[in-house]
Order: C-alpha cells, then structure tokens, then sequence
C-alpha cells in the first residue's frame, strides 16, 4: 500500500484523534487483532478494521471516504474489547464518519434514517395503521414522541443542517 | 417492583410476539411495566457515530421522561440498550457535558439530572426478580429442548459501559433458559454480532452472518433465542431469504419461551407471529 504523507494529511490525523475515542490512535502497532475478530472482515475482503487504522494514521482521508467503506462497520465492539493497545478501532471509524459528515459526506441510508427521526421521533412511521394492528394483539397504542422537541435538538446542535447539506 | 417500559421502534411497529412475550411474562411476575408518554427512538447506534452531543440529547430526553416518572428504565432492544446506558452514565459522569446537553435538552422542555438507571429486561429478570422466584411461577418445564441462546453484541459491550456481566462468557440468557427446564447450549461462535447494523448498507454480509449462526445452532440444538429485535430480524430474515426450506430453524424471543413456561399460551405469548414456524416448541412441554 503506497502512501504519501502530506503536511495536509497529518493535519487530517490530528482532527481524527482530536474526536473523544480516538485518542490513542498512534498506540497501534497493527498486530491485525481487530481484523481477525470482525464478523464483517471475514465476509467482506475490502473491510479490513487493521487498515482503516493505518490509513488513518496516515491521514488518507479520500481513500477512507471512499464508497461504503466507513459504514460497513457494525459496531459490534469486538475489535474494542480484544485491542490490546486499546487503540478501539470502532471508536477510530466512529470518529471518521463525523469527520466525513462534517465535510459533507453520508451514506443516502443513514441520511434517510436521519431524516425519519426527526421527522417522525421513530425511525419508521408508527402512526394509526400500525396503532391498529396492534389493538389487534392487544398492546396499547405506541407512545407519541414529541417530534417538535425532537427536531428542535437535533437543530439545535446543527446536526440536522449538516445531514441535510450532505451529499455521498 | 415497577419500571418506565422502553420498547423502541423496532419492536412497537414490527415484532408484536416480542412485545407481547415480554408485558405478559412481567406481569406474571408481579412486575409492573409503564409506558413512557412523550418518548420516541433512542437515537439509534448510528447517531452516536455521527454526533457526539446530539447522540446523548436524543437519549437523554427519553431518560428525562423516566425521571419524571421516578422510575429506573427497563428496555428490550441491545441497541437502546445501549445507548440509553451509555448516555446514562456519561452524563451522570461528566458535570460539564451534562451541563451542554441540558442546554440543548432546554429545546425539547426536558432536563437530565441522573436519577435513574437502565437494564435490559433480561438482567431485570435475573437481577430484580431472581432466578428462584422465576422458578417457583413456573407451570410447565420444557423437556428435551435444546436452545441456542443469541446474546447480541450490545447488552454487554463496551463493557466498561455497560457493567453486566463479561462479554466473553455471559450467563444471564442461558440462565434464563434453564429456568424453564430447556436445555441451554454452548455452540460455536455463540458470541458473534448478528450483522444486522449493515443490513442496509450491504444485505448479503448480514444474510452470510445471519445464517452461519442458523446453521450452527440448527447442528447442535432445536431453536435460536434472541433477546433484541435487530437479531431476531436478522436470524429469521435470512432464512425466508432461502429459496428453499432450509434450515428452518425456529427463532424465538426469549420472553416467548419464559412465558409458556409461566402457563400463557402460543397466542398470549405472540407465537402466531413467528416466520419460521416455531409451534413444534409447544410439544416439547409437559
């Protein structure tokens, strides 16, 4: 893997490890723990938890942006209890995604999801029919969120504009 | 005993034996669940990916509403699970932060003071009401069932956060199994994640991992029991994604089995809702 070590890219590192989590990034030694263990790693050859590391210690920000890379992680946290140098991989590609989104990339799935909170207070509509359906089994009607407090803390940390403004 | 009752998306739009399964077990045992007027999604695992502070302002509203209830939280999904957690304690944790949170929190008319704690009905049950007094409630035993328990990853990890028990060698769902005579069983990669987080991102790696945890328990047991709705989703998905029959092995919410344990039947406890036919459980009981 070639890499070329800018002045930008180091700055690009440093945002990454100045996220809460991400501090320890530079404790990896790349012992490939992480990779062994992760249950996407072993079905899905381009996902290689080991790699997002050494990228990120490298600030190869297009390379770790690239497609659906960042949200192939399932954050199951395995990579986060084995690390032996308590680098927690998952909290490295938590750190990347907002990184990423703060420079206006999400993945359209997320975006939507996102979206659906805020506008519904639940990630699927839970409204009369659903209401029906489960009169019909004898549970009480779903709890109505407070969507308008919901959206207004979402807006409020200008977390909403960001997801609106992003594009892939 | 009494808790604020944190269903959560998944579960109230689409698994109504889940739910069904858990109120009527918690009633059987003298447990009151209440709901939580007002409160809405968790936030999702995701958001806490993608903003620090709007992650813990989303759960904390929710943990606000179980304040003012006076009541600790009880859930049924990993994910809120641990979210809920994790928010609970980093708030309680860190003045400072709990500081800017509730100034975002003001939006929503809510303020977190950290009054209250979260756990998943499993701990609950095991913790609160006791493995003895479980036993004693029970009606029926299961005989000759061999279950596979399917812990999922966020009921236990990190687990400097959540606090339960070790993410290597969990008891507490096997626990509960054998309360109600079945037989729990050890099986291969019994502790990996179901995958359902990137079923939208890539379905065919949660399908993969999906059904080599079917297959598995399917070789050494008769049924896969869950305690969160993304692994249930994910292990009977995968199944009906077959163009064939199998594996067909029955997946069950924990609280189902409890339950007919307890004396409720196959519809009190939602079983009719079941994908792959889970019915064949039934004869198992004496």
């Amino acid at each position: 893997m070639e890499i070329t070590f800018t002045r930008e890219a180091k700055e690009f590192r440093n945002q990454i490890m100045a996220v809460e989590g991400a501090e320890k990034l530079m404790h990896c030694y790349q012992c490939g723990t992480c990779t062994s263990d992760c249950p996407i790693a072993k079905r899905v050859p381009e996902f290689r938890p080991r790699r997002i590391a050494r990228l990120a210690m490298y600030g190869q920000k297009e390379r770790l942006f690239e497609g659906d890379l960042l949200y192939l992680c399932a954050g199951c946290y395995t990579c986060y209890e084995h690390c032996p140098q308590e680098v927690h991989v998952s909290e490295i590609v938590s750190a990347l995604r907002k990184k990423a989104l703060d420079e206006g990339h999400l993945l359209p799935g997320f975006k939507a999801l996102m979206q659906s909170v805020a506008e519904m207070g639940y990630i699927y509509e839970i409204d009369e029919f659903e209401n029906e359906m489960r009169e019909d089994d004898g549970l009480p009607p779903a709890p109505e969120p407070d969507t308008d407090g919901i959206e207004a803390i979402m807006a409020a940390t200008g977390f909403l504009d960001k997801v609106e403004a992003s594009r892939r | 005993m009494k808790y604020a009752f944190f269903v959560g998306c998944t579960t109230l739009s689409r698994l109504p034996g889940y739910e069904k399964s858990a109120r009527k077990v918690a009633e059987k045992l003298g447990v009151e669940l209440l709901d939580m007027p007002g409160s809405g999604c968790c936030g999702t695992t995701y958001l806490e990916t993608l903003d620090h502070k709007t992650a813990l302002a989303m759960a904390a509203r929710n943990i606000a509403i179980a304040e003012e209830m006076g009541l600790d939280i009880v859930t049924i999904c990993n994910g809120c699970t641990e979210v809920l957690t994790k928010t609970n304690k980093e708030l309680k944790e860190n003045p400072k932060l709990k500081a800017e949170v509730n100034k975002v929190l003001a939006n929503a008319g809510k303020e977190f003071k950290g009054t209250v704690e979260v756990k998943h009905f499993v701990f609950m049950l095991r913790d609160d009401v006791g493995l003895d007094a479980i036993k004693e409630k029970m009606e029926h035993r299961f005989t000759g069932l061999k279950v596979g328990s399917h812990y999922g990853c966020h009921m236990l990890k990190p687990a400097e956060v959540m606090e339960t028990e070790d993410p290597e060698n969990p008891t507490v769902m096997d626990d509960l199994v054998a309360a109600t005579g079945a037989e729990p069983i050890e099986y291969p990669n019994k502790l990996e994640c179901c995958a359902g987080p990137v079923m939208g991102v890539r379905e065919n790696v949660t399908w993969s991992v999906g059904l080599d945890k079917v297959k598995t328990v399917k070789k050494y047991g008769d049924v896969l029991a869950t305690a969160c709705p993304f692994c249930y989703l994910t292990f009977e998905r995968c199944q009906l994604m077959q163009e064939d029959e199998s594996p067909n092995l029955p997946v069950v919410h924990l609280p189902q089995l409890l339950g007919l344990a307890l004396g409720l039947d196959g519809e009190e406890v939602g079983l009719t809702h079941n994908h792959v036919d889970a019915m064949g459980i039934l004869e198992k009981m004496e």
